[in-house]
């Protein structure tokens, strides 16, 4: 068994088989680490909790819902909205949250009227907001507080509002993925179905598993609006809590993240037998597959090609750029879930850089499956890493860039490694081709900063050169690629606009309005 | 099985498992169903057989075994000269080798869990 120990974990004996190094001949039968199982006593894990995981990755992408945390404000203070999950209503989800503010005397003597009060304080300040998320915190779960019944109440008072109750404690699971399940399963027990959006097209899907990162959503759904594919919800990102609540009536699921969302796609297909495809919508290749297959379900081929022709003509080009300067540099691949097993494989076969280390704090052995299969031998797959770890495989691997999460990505910059933030995303979206050229340039900018030139100087005691100015990125990366002219003259770092996101919205789409003028349902 | 078969089953499930998703939903009776209908319908397809598109599922499972036929093709120039019994034993040998990876042989303790 390829299983790897770190010296600063020999004292931890259960982390023994949380991290594998895919040796020569590994497979999946003999190189996989443990995942998703209870934190261990003194590991120092940097897991979130099941409720962060069901608010903050899963519900509070919603866009016109008000978002009410039902418990302590630290809940919702110390895990506010951090994750650039942007929307098209002026970012409503994103600029207000709202918690009740438990204290110890509701948790003596309840906190279910303070509930009911604040459900109401929360519709008068947003009047044109008609509904509601309440999320349950440890608190609240506890003391046993029956939220689905004060909601019940509401609606009855106030019938033009409609709230969903997401019971997913902070306990209520190892880590963030615990929440992710609740949310999942709640959603569709409690709202799907409930709703009937308007069929506009022939060919109808549900978007799932995205939460629009700088926009990631929004550009998938632009190349199913041009393919004349009504997405009817987006689960969740920039998504609409009445579309959601009509997810039944779509034809396909279209599923990116398996990790968070599978959940309800395997509860779809079960109950109202709509079929799941799961996509990778990274990458030139990729990505061109996955719109393939989604426009081939519904004989769309043509539309899909013109697509992938359109976009790769334009962008190809400028990835390549990037891609001659990346080549042989090593990263950690330290995302939250999927990215591990989206990118694993791909950011190596278009970017040429070598993916080392493979890493998730609260993925389950499913998502290391697809990573350890997609990476390559010698990489280190690691199971939610404390701190101590990370610094130990950073020194170990002696990567180029970490691409990881803001946290572990600042303890990596102490460390004079370079790291991009992959959760939040630096100048996102990384989705979609111009998406995928945006993070080479992310990437590039990153491992060429002249920064390095100076940060690496003590002027306690290093001679500080002053007759030279800096190297720019360009002099350092481009040491190595030979001006001989054999460089296509196309090829050059990335043109496109600093927002290309506002630009799609109230685009027209003749595809889809042609369908709609023709009454088809 | 000889040799050949082998490292031809090897390469077929070096590409599956680099490029493809479907083979890893998250319980044992997801796999199950996933392997045997996208890589019969793989199967069909690379012998020219007529392939079952009736229900919506069909057609889902249809689409990654399009992609996984033309994969297959792209990368692996000798299936050109192959007949189509000798396809037939290939794709048998690489379900196996999938179900193998996938379920009989798979390290994932989540698998068997029950419920979603
Ligand atoms: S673990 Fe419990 S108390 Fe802590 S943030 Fe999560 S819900 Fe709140």
């Amino acid at each position: 068994m390829p299983y790897h120990t770190f010296k600063c974990s020999e004292c931890i004996p259960d982390r023994a088989m949380h991290a594998v190094i895919k040796g020569p001949g590994e497979d999946l039968t003999s190189c996989l680490p443990l995942g998703y199982l209870n934190t261990i006593p003194g590991t120092i894990s940097e897991r979130g909790c099941a409720f962060c995981g069901a608010k903050h990755v899963i519900g509070s992408p919603m866009k016109d819902v008000i978002h009410l945390s039902h418990g302590p404000v630290g809940c919702t203070y110390d895990t506010w909205h951090t994750k650039r999950y942007i929307s098209d209503n002026d970012n409503f989800q994103l600029k207000y949250t709202a918690a009740t503010d438990m204290k110890e005397k509701h948790v003596v003597f309840g906190a279910e009227k303070m509930l009911k009060q604040n459900i109401i304080d929360c519709f008068k300040a947003f009047p044109h907001i008609k509904r509601m998320s309440i999320y349950q915190t440890c608190a609240s779960a506890l003391i046993g507080d029956d939220i689905n019944a004060v909601a019940k109440k509401v609606m009855d008072e106030m019938p033009d509002v409609d709230i969903f109750v997401c019971n997913a404690p902070g306990f209520g699971g190892p880590s963030q993925s615990g929440g992710h399940h609740k949310i999942n399963i709640a959603w569709i027990d409690q709202k799907v179905g409930t709703f009937e959006p308007e069929i506009k097209s022939k060919y109808v899907i549900n978007y799932v598993g995205d939460y629009n990162i700088q926009g990631d959503s929004e550009i998938m759904i632009d190349f199913f609006q041009r393919m004349g594919i009504q997405v009817l919800s987006s689960f969740t990102g920039n998504g609409s809590y009445d579309d959601l609540r009509g997810m039944h009536l779509a034809h396909l699921n279209v599923l990116e993240c398996a990790r968070s969302s599978e959940y309800i796609c395997n509860e779809l297909r079960k109950r109202y037998g709509i079929p799941r495809l799961d996509i990778d919508g990274f990458g030139f290749e990729p990505l061109s597959a996955s719109l393939m297959k989604v426009a081939m379900f519904f004989g769309l081929e043509k539309e899909a090609q013109a697509i992938i022709d359109d976009e790769t003509a334009r962008w190809r080009p400028e990835l390549n750029w990037y891609a001659k300067r990346l080549k042989g540099k090593k990263i950690c691949l330290w995302p939250g879930g999927s990215k591990l097993w989206h990118w694993a494989h791909v950011i190596e076969e278009e970017m040429g850089v070598k993916v080392v280390s493979v890493y998730s704090k609260f993925g389950h052995q499913g998502d290391f499956e697809k990573g350890v299969a997609r990476c390559s031998e010698g990489a280190l797959a690691i199971d939610d890493p404390n701190e101590l770890e990370g610094l130990e495989a950073m020194e170990m691997l002696q990567p180029d860039c970490v691409l990881t999460g803001v946290r572990p990505g600042e303890v990596s910059k102490k460390m004079r490694v370079p790291y991009l933030n992959i959760h939040a995303y630096d100048n996102g979206p990384y989705k979609g081709f111009e998406g995928w050229v945006r993070l080479a340039r992310d990437l590039y900018n990153a491992i060429y900063s002249p920064i390095h030139q100076l940060s690496g100087l003590d002027i306690s005691k290093d001679e500080i050169p002053t007759d030279k100015g800096f190297m720019t990125r360009q002099m350092i990366s481009d040491v190595n690629i030979i001006g001989d002219g054999t460089t296509p003259i196309e090829e050059r770092p990335y043109t496109g606009e600093w927002d290309i996101v506002t630009k799609l919205r109230g685009k027209k789409y003749p595809k889809l309005e042609s369908q709609q003028q023709l009454g088809m349902v | 099985m000889d040799d050949v078969m082998k490292d031809r089953v090897e390469q077929l499930a070096d590409f599956i498992m680099k490029w493809c998703l479907w083979q890893f939903h998250s319980r044992a009776w997801d796999r199950e169903r996933q392997n045997e209908e996208i890589l019969t319908k793989t199967m069909q397809l690379l012998c020219d057989e007529p392939v079952n598109l009736s229900t919506p599922s069909d057609r889902c499972y249809w689409v990654d075994a399009v992609y996984l036929a033309n994969g297959f093709k792209k990368t692996c120039p000798w299936l050109g000269i192959m007949d189509k019994k000798d396809i037939k034993l290939l794709m048998q040998g690489l379900k196996g080798r999938i179900d193998y990876l996938t379920i009989n042989g798979s390290l994932n303790q989540e698998l068997t869990n029950p419920i979603y």
